[in-house]
């Protein structure tokens, strides 16, 4: 199969030794890179109960179709009996969240690590 | 270095979804320079937001199959304001205007309250089989 030559979201994922999906997307989280992430929860929330942690920092730009595809991530993962935690958005990923409310569904932390304690 | 006192133009046209939005966030990055704003600009990234939103909608309703008319786009910055306009060819929007922030387990329904809160206009006209956006924002 052709990829893209350009995508607008590059998605990485890797396992912590606690069991923990880290989830790595770069580049704007947009109405185009937005599939590209809820692929990669789709496959994650296939294996069952998942825990995952979304790592922001590399994402530059999210717009509201990225907002939704994150709120479709968490529906998800919540009906696989699994938790999201969201880590290191930028200043323009935080003011859309605030924005919008959903800083109050998603409770987001300043670094992966943060994120990772407890989980 | 850039300045806000000197006035800025971009002009361009685009039909596809991931070469339009390429070119709007190049479009602020170009006025970023020539302003000589910091990457964190707070305004300038409430701008490119609200942009980034309209861009969207006008790149996909705006565009349905079979449209052969190019997405036109102008952005300029003069006396600290900057204005952005976009026409499309799409259906009319005007049902959608006044949509408020959708509940937040909404997937879907956030763009236009966003970009009206995220700048100091946000107008729409409908002229024969045209839509035109324009979003003005003092930087």
């Amino acid at each position: 199969m052709l990829v893209a030559s350009k995508l607008s979201l590059d998605v990485q994922t890797r396992q912590t030794d606690g069991g923990v999906a880290v989830i790595v997307p770069s580049g704007r989280l947009d109405v185009a890179g937005a599939p590209a992430l809820k692929d990669a929860i789709s496959q994650l929330a296939k294996n069952g109960p998942p825990k995952v942690v979304i790592d922001m920092e590399g994402i530059s730009f999210v717009d509201s179709t990225g907002l939704g595809s994150v709120i479709a991530a968490l529906k998800e993962i919540r009906s696989s009996q699994g938790e999201l935690r969201l880590a290191a958005p930028n200043q323009q990923v935080r003011v859309v969240l605030e924005l919008t409310t959903l800083d109050r569904v998603f409770p987001y932390y300043a670094t992966v690590e943060e994120a990772l304690t407890g989980f | 270095m850039g300045s806000d006192h000197e006035p800025f133009e971009f002009r361009a046209t685009f039909a596809e979804l991931d070469e339009g939005l390429d070119v709007l966030h190049r479009s602020v990055e170009r006025l970023r320079l020539a302003t000589g704003r910091s990457a964190d600009d707070r305004p300038l990234m409430l701008f490119e937001t609200a942009l980034g939103e309209i861009g969207s909608n006008v790149l996909t309703h705006g565009r349905p199959p079979g449209t052969e008319r190019p997405v036109e786009y102008d952005l300029r910055f003069e006396s600290g304001i900057v204005v952005a306009s976009l026409t499309d060819s799409g259906p009319p929007v005007h049902e959608h205007l006044a949509r408020e922030m959708p509940h937040v387990d909404s997937e879907a329904g956030r763009g236009l309250a966003m970009a009206r809160a995220l700048v100091d206009e946000l107008g729409y006209e409908r002229v024969g089989e045209v839509n035109t956006w324009r979003l003005v924002k003092r930087l």
